[in-house]
């Protein structure tokens, strides 16, 4: 496909990208080696908060390849990624809570301070773990395909659609800390037990999610690199450059962006699934405006368009934040907001573009 | 600008001013019987309390009058006897005048001089009668406290005991009462005292007169009286009738008039936090993130000026509100350009970069901010002319802070008006924004230009700071929650246009406190929030698009 290279990025080409996938699969095997089979004390010894903490990253990870879908492709900048990962995040928190009220019997305790006495039967459908990922799934691709459909028909892009995005994830967050709804308000849904019978306190079962995450995120970005490099990929290219241009040679660009921006959708609402289970509680502030900035701002730190870029500067960023945040907290702000700037004015394609850059310059001295 | 404020202190001193003299017409029957009161008056009150249990009350209501009577070393007696009596302090002796009982000794209950010999006689125990007479005295004395809440507190005992009352006293207090839980309680107070009369004639005035002062407690009240009485006259039944459904009809229109106001002051909050956004987005095209901050500094700069003044001019502290306009202003247009010059410059053809940058700016400056300030909220003492407010209209209360905000809103809109279509400032910034090129050809500067411009959008969100102060807690972060809403304003006003946000905070001002007080403030946001995706999806420039040739 010589036509599909020319009009992508360089680092699109085929030869360049396929290590990542490789790389994502080799964590996933090192976590449980690392884990179980050299013994608490040993240098190599991986221990839970590590293994936990990596696969965290994973789904932000994750996270951030779906906004890069988008907005890197397709020239869309959402700022409700959130909405999706909390839709996610809140139908694998029924889940749970279904699974811990059948392992205990204990009504979960905002239940009981709702003055509930029964299960509530709208929770009920996210028994089964397939169920329930399915619906989830469902519901992101719902909620995102009635926003699309509203902004792209309307041909509200660019800021605008962001500034929406960004208010509706403010409303779904003021929205989950209603404690009428009946989600747990400010709270939210914890106290889970287990997952498809797995304990989730014992540590195989959260070294086997942190892995699980790392071969999502790698099939994940496999799926995502071959559709950019589709026809399909071509035409969000060319939606990205000049949609009306591509709109008046009959191509229905309101279709394109839909079909991207809900499956966007989808790949945000996996990440929430696999993100709850291994921080054990979600709650509204998982859609606060503030983190669907940030994911934004992981995208552009790590080089937009790029799919990979988006997996670079999530990990990079986050690392970053878990260690700074545990040595000086009050660093961290001025650290991220800095490196923001630095990338933003200085270094417009991030750091894999720079780094792209810096070897084609190589390439031509 | 000038003039205007001069002009807004001049009727607020003229509103204490009138305060004052009714006040004086009004108490004037009550205080000249005890202006300059002879030693001879304290002694008969002490005297009668000691001997007559049949006094007791007309005792009782003569130290109130005391008390509150304009004389302060009457007061202060008045006071102390008061506390004395109910410290279980004062002695009635045989020979000799009464005395407390005090820390080291015992005084004159009539001079509160030392008294040098012995006292052997027990203090008077009060009686039952008198312990409840004198709480109810001591509530009457609280009715002019200065405290607010010990004068709540008092006219909730004067609602309980409203058959004791000195009724009077409680219509002296309830013509200063300037807080409207205080005064609603004072009015119910003499409506249940004539409803519990025994005429039937007084009853009918009663209800009567109370149908022509409607609120909200009259109107339980009446309703009350209907399911406790079935036994009424037909001639009662039908005052009752007449009075609750006028009660009714000038509650809804107070109740609709009310909440109109709340619109508007909603309103005004929202037009004077989207205004500097909407020249910065609208003009230049730059989406600032960090808007809200800005308004948040000028609320700390606020906050600063208010402590300058408290260490260094506690005399002219009211005015801190004041003072701190140009002082937010100018802080936050430096800030403002500082930012242009260094980031905003280098991304003016990418919004969407602006956008992320301006957010680190902003989280930078939550940061710091916590670290200058702390994270907590700050407090603020509200200006004695903005304190309270006034019952425009049965369950129409306005509080002078929202007029203050509202009025400071428009002011503010009026000048920025002003200065983007009538000063040559004006008109440069929109040439620059209209046709960048021409406008350089023609030797505009537009640099700096774009800098004065952001200037001026940040100083105005200062300027919204400001304001905030007096109605808003102010704390850290407290521009994030300002700073979707003054997006919202921008999109659906259409970006640049002045007018276009006056107009469309105006309507979501207007819609969200329509929908607030029946489903609740969530509810009203998102449907705020779909009306302006509805409206969009027709006008996707918002409703006063700006015709430009980019």
């Amino acid at each position: 496909m010589p036509t599909a290279a020319i009009s992508l990025r360089p680092s699109f080409r085929i030869s360049s990208q396929l290590g990542l996938p490789a790389l994502l699969v080799c964590v996933a095997l090192v976590l449980p080696l690392f884990n179980a089979v050299f013994p608490p004390g040993h240098p190599l010894h991986l221990s839970l908060f590590v293994v936990n903490l990596v696969g965290q990253i994973m789904c932000f990870a994750l996270l951030a390849l779906a906004l890069d879908f988008v907005w890197g492709l397709l020239g869309v900048l959402s700022l409700g990624h959130g909405i999706f990962f909390g839709i996610g995040g809140y139908v694998m928190g029924f889940h749970l809570l279904n699974s811990a009220y059948a392992d205990t019997q204990v009504l979960p305790d905002f239940m009981q301070f709702m003055g509930w006495s029964t299960f509530p039967a709208a929770l009920q459908p996210f028994a089964e773990l397939p169920v329930a990922v399915l619906l989830g799934l469902m519901m992101a691709v719902l909620v995102g395909g009635v926003v699309g459909l509203a902004a792209f028909r309307s041909r509200i892009n660019g800021v605008y659609f962001s500034i929406i995005t960004q208010a509706l994830t403010y409303a779904l967050m003021l929205l989950l800390f209603n404690n009428d709804l009946g989600l747990g308000g400010n709270n939210g849904l914890t106290g889970f037990t287990l997952l498809a019978g797995f304990d989730l306190a014992h540590e195989s079962t959260q070294v086997g999610l942190a892995s699980l995450s790392a071969v999502v995120l790698a099939a994940v970005f496999f799926l995502l690199r071959w559709l950019a490099l589709s026809s399909f990929g071509q035409a969000m290219v060319a939606v990205r450059d000049d949609e009306a241009r591509l709109r008046f040679l009959g191509f229905r660009t309101d279709r394109i962006k839909l079909a991207a921006w809900c499956l966007s959708a989808a790949v945000a609402a996996l990440a929430g699934m696999l993100y709850v289970p291994q921080v054990g509680i979600i709650n509204p502030g998982i859609v606060s405006p503030m983190l669907s900035v940030e994911i934004a701002v992981w995208v552009a730190i790590g080089g937009r368009g790029t799919l990979i870029g988006a997996v670079l500067g999530a990990v990079i960023l986050n690392c970053l934040k878990f260690w700074l945040s545990a040595e000086i907290p009050s660093a961290w702000p001025f650290v991220l907001a800095g490196i923001t700037l630095l990338i933003t004015v200085a270094l417009q394609n991030g750091l894999w573009g720079g780094l792209q850059q810096l070897r084609a310059l190589r390439a031509t001295a | 600008m000038k003039s205007l404020f001069d002009r807004l202190r001049g009727s607020v001193r003229w509103r204490c001013w009138l305060q004052h003299v009714l006040i004086a017409c009004l108490c004037a029957p009550v205080l000249q019987a005890q202006a300059a009161m002879p030693a001879q008056e304290r002694l008969s009150i002490v005297v009668s309390i000691c001997t007559d249990p049949g006094s007791y009350r007309s005792a009782m209501d003569r130290v109130v009058q005391v008390v509150v009577g304009t004389s302060p070393e009457d007061a202060d007696w008045g006071k102390t006897f008061l506390e004395r009596l109910q410290a279980v302090a004062l002695i009635c002796r045989e020979q000799g005048g009464p005395v407390f009982k005090v820390e080291h000794g015992h005084v004159d209950a009539v001079t509160l001089e030392p008294v040098t010999d012995a006292v052997d006689e027990l203090p008077m125990v009060p009686t039952l009668v008198l312990a409840r007479l004198l709480k109810n005295s001591q509530a009457e004395t609280e009715l002019f406290s200065p405290d607010v809440l010990t004068r709540r507190a008092a006219a909730q005992r004067m609602s309980q005991a409203y058959a004791q009352i000195n009724e009077p006293l409680v219509r002296l207090a309830l013509s200063k009462a300037a807080d409207a839980e205080v005064m609603e309680t004072l009015e119910l107070t003499l409506a249940k005292r004539s409803l519990a009369s025994e005429s039937a004639d007084l009853r009918v005035g009663a209800i009567r007169a109370m149908g022509s002062a409607p609120s909200e407690g009259t109107r339980t009240l009446l309703k009350n009286y209907q399911e406790d009485r079935p036994d009424m006259g037909p001639g009662e039944r039908a005052a009752l009738t007449q009075s609750l459904s006028q009660i009714n009809r000038v509650l809804w229109v107070g109740k609709a008039a009310s909440i109109i106001f709340s619109g508007l002051s909603y309103a005004g909050v929202l037009l004077i936090t989207a205004l500097g956004l909407s020249i910065v987005f609208g003009l230049l095209g730059v989406i600032n993130l960090a808007h809200g901050e800005f308004i948040m500094i000028g609320a700390y700069a606020t906050f600063v000026v208010e402590k300058w003044l408290q260490a260094h001019a506690p005399g002219w502290f009211d005015a801190y509100v004041f003072l701190a306009i140009p002082f937010a202003f100018v802080v936050c247009a430096l800030i403002g350009m500082v930012l242009e010059m260094t980031i905003i410059r280098h991304l003016y053809k990418r919004p969407l970069e602006t956008l992320l940058a301006t957010w680190a700016v902003s989280i930078a400056l939550i940061k710091l901010v916590q670290i200058l300030f702390g994270s907590q909220n700050v407090e603020f003492i509200t200006p004695s002319f903005l304190q309270g407010g006034v019952q425009l209209y049965p369950a129409l209360f306005v509080t002078w802070n929202r007029v203050f905000a509202i009025a400071l809103a428009l002011v503010i809109f009026a000048a920025a008006y002003a200065l983007i279509r009538h000063t040559r400032f004006g008109l440069l910034i929109r040439a620059t924004t209209q046709r960048r090129d021409t406008a350089r050809a023609l030797g505009i500067p537009a640099p700096s230009i774009d800098r004065m411009a952001f200037g001026l959008g940040s100083g105005l969100a200062g300027l919204a700071g400001v304001v905030l102060t007096q109605i808003a807690s102010v704390n850290p972060s407290m521009g994030t929650s300002f700073v979707i809403d003054a997006f919202m304003v921008v999109v659906l006003g259409g970006a640049g246009s002045l007018v276009g946000t006056a107009v469309s905070s105006l309507v979501l001002g207007e819609v969200n406190q329509l929908i607030e007080p029946f489903y609740g403030a969530v509810a009203a946001k998102v449907a705020v929030l779909l009306l302006i995706v509805l409206i969009i999806q027709r006008r996707p420039q918002g409703l006063f698009a700006l015709k430009t040739r980019g």
